[in-house]
């Protein structure tokens, strides 16, 4: 499908652990600067598939390929440095440093020296608004500002490639309807292909051209937000599950910003 | 574009003071010090060359190594072969090549070069080492100390073995020890504040996170590695010049736990608690070394009974832990009084033994 446009894909792609298949036969394509969804229950193995998708986990079984060149066993540093960045479920920012120093530090483990990693850290934040938290020692930040930080790591030195781990949780309807403008700014203005991964399906829906819908491993389901909203197997597969409100189908149409 | 001081500017204090501070030291001891005392000072300053090489790699990486004090041994014996007289060496150390039987090279240049081969050493051992994450590395750091003790107390041709390899010239003094310290902490400082350095630190707070930020951890802890293996290299061979006799037992476990325990006690991830710790350990062997000679009162001598002083620096060294869990410096640095400018050199950090990947 996505093979004449640039992409991130996963072709067929298996993780075992131990007997356990957290993923079984995933295909799944991330195109440039566009915003792609991916949803499922808990346990669905969505992190799993960051995980393949930055190096973090080798696949099983399966291609995963970056603009054509297959990139299986590439080393998460070394794709990084090839433009595919991501952020984490925990944030995971370097606490004892700045805000600044855990954007410099980012552009030093991309070959930067550190003044041009500092003149680039800076750029960053002055795009992402978040410029007068630069001092801050990140351990200290309010939650909401860690993630807009640790998304600022991430588009260090304009990345082609960006999954976001669960961006919005635990965020207010205000906060993440920032959060959607952000996303919004980083696929057009800078032509990264985002892929989200949320547990707040509205703004999955709200934001992405294309959403895949993974349960148990496997994927149940592509396609534009009004298919998954109209969507049986994905309605069947969040029954029961935790989630309180399991497709908010209207509240989310006003909020495109 | 950035309004922020360079970070050589903001952070240059740090081994400034400490240079200056040690000099003072070193200028009183050669003023008022007895000739005994002055050997104090010297020994000092060699520890406090080996303990900010633990530094270079421990206070960055955040991983353990019980293997360091190799490097020591393997500087020593380097410039043991380097400065021996080639007359001495013909008799005790047959085994040599006969190249190095008639090296006879002064302490300035048989130094670095010990240091260099102690370097390259670590390159070859560090790129398998590195590649182990945590616990593992620490243990197998502990493997390599075990190796180069067994090698050196056997090789009886090249090493001497067990006994002692005597004659290398005893030139150190309380200035060149105190040089031999100011290069050690001028090396550490760049280091810390080199790019190697900054994203090392970061992989010492989140690893995970680090390589998602394109940081190489083995390539960054190995960068470490070597640089502290030089340093320590150095401080092997102006120890060798400094005692002017070599044996392998001087290169092992006692050495390894004292210069820990400095580590611990001055707070191992700053350079300035690397150098406080060993002021402060060498503060507390002298005492209780004089206490052990006893003290004379009205013709009874009360004295502590030997090895009283090793069991004394264990508990101190635990007390710290539990009290003081960052040392004595609280891993900070020394710096200006009036500067209350934040540091780019290291930052406090949960402590190495929790690090787990």
């Amino acid at each position: 499908m996505a093979s004449v446009e640039l992409a991130l894909s996963a072709q067929d792609v298996s993780v075992q652990f131990d007997g356990l298949k957290a993923l079984s036969n995933v295909s799944l394509a991330v195109p440039r600067g566009r915003i792609t969804g991916l949803i499922g229950p808990n346990g669905a193995g969505k992190t799993t598939l960051i995980n393949v998708l930055t190096g973090f986990q080798q696949a099983s079984s399966g291609i995963v390929e970056l603009e054509g060149p297959t990139i299986n066993g590439v080393a998460a540093h070394k794709l990084r440095r090839m433009g595919v960045a991501r952020t984490f479920q925990s944030g995971r920012l370097f606490r004892e440093l700045t805000v600044v120093d855990n954007l410099e530090v980012t552009g030093v483990g991309l070959g930067h020296n550190r003044h041009h990693a500092i003149g680039e850290a800076e750029r960053v934040m002055e795009w992402l608004g978040i410029a007068h938290l630069g001092g801050t020692i990140a351990g200290a930040l309010p939650y909401t500002d860690e993630r807009r930080v640790a998304i600022g790591r991430a588009i260090m030195c304009t990345p082609r490639y960006l999954l976001l781990d669960e961006p919005a949780a635990g965020m207010s309807e205000h906060e993440s309807h920032e959060l959607a403008t952000i996303i919004r700014r980083i696929a057009n203005e800078l032509n990264i292909g985002v892929l989200l991964i949320e547990h707040n399906i509205g703004l999955v829906l709200e934001l992405c051209e294309r959403v895949f819908v993974l349960d148990s491993g496997e994927i149940i389901e592509v396609g534009p937000p009004q298919q998954i909203r109209d969507s049986d197997a994905v309605r069947h597969a969040y029954m029961g599950t935790q989630r309180d409100e399991p497709m908010p189908a209207l509240a989310v149409d006003g909020a495109a910003a | 574009m950035s309004q922020r001081p360079s970070v050589l500017w903001r952070t240059i204090a740090t081994p400034l003071i400490l240079t200056v501070l040690l000099l003072v030291i070193a200028a009183l001891s050669y003023q008022f010090g007895s000739r005994a005392f002055n050997r104090t000072v010297v020994e000092m300053f060699i520890n406090i060359m080996v303990v900010v090489g633990l530094y270079v790699f421990i206070g960055n990486s955040g991983l353990l190594s019980f293997g360091h004090i190799s490097f020591m041994c393997l500087g020593a014996y380097m410039t043991a072969w380097l400065t021996i007289p080639p007359m001495m060496k013909s008799i005790t150390l047959k085994g040599l090549p006969a190249w190095l039987l008639q090296t006879k090279l002064s302490m300035w240049i048989a130094t670095p070069l010990s240091g260099l081969f102690v370097a390259i050493i670590a390159l070859i051992v560090g790129r398998i080492i590195m590649r182990l994450s945590g616990i593992a590395a620490s243990i197998a750091t502990f493997g390599l100390l075990g190796v180069v003790n067994n090698v050196y107390s056997n090789w009886d041709s090249v090493t001497g073995g067990q006994g002692s390899i005597v004659g290398i010239p005893p030139t150190m003094t309380v200035w060149n020890g105190w040089l031999g310290a100011a290069v050690a902490i001028a090396i550490a400082y760049l280091y810390a504040i080199s790019r190697s350095g900054l994203a090392l630190r970061a992989t010492r707070d989140e690893a995970v996170a680090a390589n998602a930020s394109g940081i190489d951890i083995v390539r960054e802890r190995l960068i470490a590695f070597v640089v502290s293996a030089f340093i320590i290299g150095l401080a092997g061979a102006l120890y060798a010049h400094f005692l002017s006799i070599v044996n392998p037992g001087a290169f092992y476990l006692r050495t390894t736990f004292v210069t820990l325990s400095m580590l611990v006690v001055g707070g191992m991830y700053s350079l300035s608690g690397a150098v406080v710790g060993v002021v402060a350990i060498s503060v507390l062997i002298e005492l209780f070394r004089n206490l052990e000679k006893g003290v004379s009162i009205d013709g009874v001598t009360l004295g502590l009974p030997n090895g009283f002083q090793e069991v004394a620096i264990g508990v101190i060294t635990i007390v710290i832990l539990i009290y003081l869990p960052s040392g004595l410096m609280r891993n900070r640095e020394l710096t200006w009084p009036s500067w209350r400018r934040r540091q780019a050199v290291p930052r406090p950090a949960q402590p190495a033994l929790e690090e787990s990947n």
